[in-house]
């Protein structure tokens, strides 16, 4: 199949206060939505940033190569302009700011 | 012969009409009816709803449903009350009765509840196609067959026009579209449960220093077992895919 199963989103940035960043917490600008209320669709959706290192890695459904992932979950809606905040099993790289999310169709609702 | 809608290069000639009711009051069977428009591009037929009703001459088509089965539904009423006669003068002729009794005995603890009917989203029913979302097959359509006890949901491909065999999945890694298909007489085998699809873990050798690294069962080999009953199901439900190409082609891989 040549869908891709999965929707665009940019890693913005971490969650911040005035002075202060929070790591654990990853800001997500999905590509399309514009709006809070059109966030609703990709609350709880899993989340991943895949990249690539030196070493291979032992994958599921296939030899081991370069491609590593890390999990989140989408876990709440940030703002009015159809961000979202994620959280990762690790915190995400510094690195990744401003690199491609991908936002998968599960857990899905519909 | 006069009166049928002209047929053009690519449509089905003979189009089998829905369950009718004869003359003599006998009910009809015929085959099951689905889709009959020519394939424009996958997921889009050639005519469109208003155009297929009049090339299929459904204006002059319109037959009852079976009135058995509606009949038989209504007969059935469970009494809830009797009445009794009673005897003596001052007590009036008749009394109710109730049939279904208050219990005599509550118990002082709770009785444990019977394990909580497994959900299953509403836009998921019998026949409908799925898209699966992660694992091997992700990106397919398949065929929901039904619910099974542990919660997963049993699909077919069918194997032979996605290469999905009988599987489960869970509810949550599959969007439901809203094709379905109608598999009301399609007999689903009886053993098919969680335990014939749970997996089978390899067998740890005991006190066996020298087989400590032979482990069997290290590919998972298509039983015979599964090979029967893929074709028991998907047979049936192949018969009521193939009549629409709109369908076929929705399913292939």
């Amino acid at each position: 199949m040549s869908e891709r199963l999965w929707s665009k989103a940019t890693f913005a940035g971490y969650r911040w206060g005035l002075w202060n960043q929070r790591e654990h917490t990853a800001l997500l600008k999905v590509e399309g939505i514009y709006a809070q209320d059109e966030t609703e669709f990709y609350l709880g959706k899993r989340c991943t940033y895949v990249y690539k290192a030196k070493n291979n890695t032992v994958t599921t459904d296939g030899k081991p190569n370069k491609t590593r992932v890390i999990w989140g979950k989408i876990t709440g809606v940030h703002g009015n302009s159809g961000m979202v905040h994620a959280k990762f099993q690790s915190n995400l790289l510094a690195k990744a700011i401003g690199h491609r999310i991908r936002v998968m169709l599960y857990l899905s609702r519909i | 012969p006069p009166g049928e809608a002209a047929v053009r290069p690519g449509e089905r000639k003979n189009l089998k009409p829905r369950r009718l009711i004869d003359a003599g009051g006998k009910v009809k069977k015929g085959k099951p009816h689905c889709s009959q428009t020519p394939v424009l591009v996958r997921g889009m037929g050639r005519y469109s709803r208003s155009a297929m009703y009049s090339r299929k001459a459904l204006y002059k088509r319109k037959y009852s449903a079976a009135k058995s089965k509606v009949e038989k539904k209504k007969k059935v009423k469970v009494l809830t009350t009797v009445t009794k006669p009673v005897g003596g003068d001052k007590n009036g002729s008749t009394w109710v009765v109730n049939l279904h009794k208050m219990p005599r005995y509550y118990p002082t603890e709770d009785v444990p509840r019977n394990k909580q009917a497994r959900k299953l989203r509403a836009s998921i029913t019998r026949g409908n196609i799925l898209l699966i979302l992660t694992g091997r097959h992700r990106g397919k359509r398949v065929i929901f067959l039904k619910q099974l006890s542990s919660g997963l949901l049993l699909v077919t491909g069918p194997l032979s026009l996605n290469r999905a065999p009988l599987r489960r999945t869970h509810q949550k890694s599959v969007i439901a579209a809203s094709t379905k298909i109608d598999i009301s007489g399609v007999r689903i085998p009886e053993h098919l449960t969680d335990a014939y699809f749970k997996k089978k873990k390899l067998r740890k050798p005991r006190h066996q220093e020298g087989e400590i690294f032979d482990t069997e069962r290290e590919k998972y080999k298509i039983t015979e077992q599964r090979k029967v009953d893929q074709k028991a199901v998907d047979s049936q439900i192949l018969r009521r895919i193939k009549c629409s190409k709109l369908l076929t082609k929705n399913l292939i891989k």
